[in-house]
């Protein structure tokens, strides 16, 4: 066991008094604390250039699979796109337009996201979300859902002040989505404030129901 | 339009969200090593802090759309880091790869913690540093590190300066201990 | 007009039966164990095969990974919810839609899994006319059925909802508004059928009082 060290040596270790501040007494004990933190390995760390590479693969990876994903979404509902734009009388119009549009997409394979992520957008606002958690004792509070792939690791909330309420908005595309709060890294939580369903792991999830802009919330 | 090494954060980010995926390495290589040490100095290996790093920039990537605000991506960052960094202790403490308090000498060269192998330098004084919680261990590297101050690490972390002070205090007290004990 | 989109729907199918294989191994690379990444590619080659979603079947297992669920749990309630998609699928082409689409399947995979039949599901993918989106509507019956709200009365709220021309937007609302009624202490199945006589009543495009559109939706929690 050891003497803690004294408050003003503490504070020498901040950096808020010089050795030469201190009181005489403390000085052997001053010189102690800085020989311990002179110790500390400051030395910058360079990693490998082939980090860059690694790193480059998987993004290319999930680029191509996003690619794909955002061709499935494009291709599968056209007739749900369809029906949702087109009045009935405009029907020949709204197809021959779609399927211009497909055959554009087809054309193209290296097409980028933009193509599809533009219909996507005409029928899909995205809105801001706010995600709200009181949990004063918490240390890390994160969101995860459909909308982030479940990583607890992706959306932090940040803390509001000392109230122990803790906050992150979102911009998440109209619909629903399934989220959980995830505490100190480990605890899932469901939102008490929203609706739970039963996630087929013997959790909950909450699901949160997003609304186009301009329309009453409640 | 092309974007040289000179883009801004904001800008690169725009780019990849738009479908250049490739221009991401201008991110890669502009913060590969800002937070490398951080993340050894958390982790107690290079190796373990390059894996961290490399996780951290493919999560990133995963979820640029979630960035909020472009010009903060070095920040954004580095939270995703920090939270893989914890993960990555958490794992070691399931699986029993940390000391357990009250275990004999801090610097033993035949202890078998094969992340801390690596990196071994000064000694001691990591060993000492890897006893401390988590949130110790964090204040005292990123102020006794990189230099921070308790304000900037406040912000960085959502943690009150008070409370910042008191993790730090109790550190330095520790690493008193577990240094004296060696000595 | 058919015959163009049933031609794109084939060339769509070829694309995706080749990216449906590579997809399920990048995806759960290193988020789930070997296991899991083995069984979801079985399941989700037999999806394929017989125009069933891939994309709820990874996603399940990515929040199973997350929430570092053992792998035969993961493997369990994947299974389950393959086998919900065909259910889902099958009530709906018995219903008369001939290609339901990914979006809806899921849909009704949930709301069958929320305790719906599927004449139920059927009916309210009938119900979806435009501008409605039945795997929206699915969706949120799931989660008023999840809520408490029987699913006799579900049914009959969407569609009250839907025959007096009320928005999407309003459908999407409906979850929220039962769970206001509940805190006001009415049951879930009062709550959902207040609001069906509600609906009846109002004329479309005129709200009740509300927050002034534009607002992000608060979501705050009372200690």
């Amino acid at each position: 066991m050891s003497e803690p060290f004294h408050p003003l040596v503490k504070r020498l270790l901040d950096g808020e008094l010089s050795l030469s501040e201190l009181p005489p007494e403390l000085v052997a004990q001053g010189a102690e604390a800085l020989r311990l933190l002179g110790a500390v390995d400051r030395a910058p760390v360079s990693l490998p250039a082939a980090l860059e590479a690694r790193v480059m693969v998987e993004v290319r990876r999930r680029a191509r699979s996003r690619l794909r994903r955002a061709w499935r979404w494009f291709v599968e509902p056209l007739d749900v796109e369809v029906r949702l734009r087109v009045r009935p009388w405009a029907v020949w119009g709204g197809a021959l337009a779609a399927a211009a549009a497909l055959a554009f997409l087809l054309a193209r394979p290296t097409a980028s996201p933009d193509g599809a992520r533009s219909v996507e957008a005409a029928a899909r606002d995205s809105v801001s979300v706010r995600f709200v958690l009181f949990a004063p004792s918490a240390k890390h509070v994160s969101v995860a859902g459909t909308f982030n792939q479940w990583d607890r690791d992706a959306a932090p909330l940040m803390r509001a002040g000392a109230s122990g309420v803790w906050t992150l908005t979102l911009t998440l595309p109209v619909g629903q989505h399934q989220y959980a709060f995830v505490v100190d890294g480990e605890r899932w939580v469901a939102d008490p404030a929203a609706p739970g369903v039963d996630d087929g792991f013997g959790r909950q999830n909450s699901v949160v129901a997003v609304i186009a802009q301009g329309a009453r919330t409640l | 339009m092309g974007l040289t090494e000179e883009a801004t954060d904001a800008e690169v980010v725009r780019a990849v969200l738009a479908g250049d995926a490739e221009r991401y390495a201008v991110l890669v290589r502009r913060y590969r090593d800002r937070y490398a040490r951080y993340a050894a100095r958390m982790l107690g290996s290079i190796d373990a802090a390059e894996d961290a790093v490399q996780d951290a920039f493919v999560r990133a990537f995963e979820q640029l759309a979630q960035c909020r605000d472009p010009d903060k991506f070095a920040g954004w960052l580095f939270l995703i880091l920090r939270n893989r960094c914890f993960a990555e202790q958490r794992r070691r403490r399931r699986e029993g790869r940390s000391l357990e308090p009250g275990d004999e000498a801090v610097a033993s060269p035949d202890r078998p913690d094969g992340a801390v192998v690596q990196a071994d330098r000064t000694g001691a004084l990591e060993r000492a540093l890897e006893r401390l919680t988590r949130e110790q261990r964090e204040v005292f590297v990123l102020k006794h590190v990189e230099g921070l101050s308790y304000e900037e690490i406040a912000q960085l972390t959502g943690a009150t300066v008070a409370s910042l002070k008191m993790r730090m205090h109790r550190a330095y007290d520790r690493l008193r201990e577990l240094l004296k004990e060696h000595a | 007009m058919r015959g163009a989109f049933v031609a794109v729907a084939l060339l769509a199918g070829v694309a995706l039966r080749l990216a449906a294989q590579e997809d399920v191994a990048t995806r759960l690379d290193r988020r789930v164990p070997p296991a899991v990444v083995r069984e979801v590619e079985e399941l989700a080659s037999s999806a394929v095969a017989r125009g069933l979603p891939v994309e709820p079947l990874i996603q399940k297992a990515i929040e199973g990974g997350a929430k570092g669920v053992p792998a035969e749990r993961v493997i369990a309630a994947v299974r389950a919810l393959a086998a919900r998609l065909e259910a889902a699928a099958g009530a709906l082409r018995s219903s008369g839609i001939e290609s339901p689409a990914a979006d809806v399947i899921e849909g009704g995979a949930y709301a069958l899994g929320a305790g719906l039949s599927a004449d139920e599901v059927a009916e309210l993918a009938r119900s979806s006319h435009e501008p409605h989106d039945p795997g929206l509507t699915l969706r949120v019956a799931a989660t008023l059925a999840a809520l408490g709200v029987p699913p006799k009365t579900t049914l009959e709220l969407v569609r009250d909802m839907i025959r007096a021309g009320r928005a999407p937007n309003d459908i999407l609302s409906l979850p929220a508004q039962v769970q206001a009624g509940m805190a006001r202490g009415a049951t879930p199945a009062q709550a959902a059928q207040g609001l069906g006589r509600a609906a009846a009543h109002r004329p479309p495009g005129r709200p009740p009082d509300r927050i002034p559109p534009g607002q992000a939706k608060p979501k705050p929690h009372k200690p």
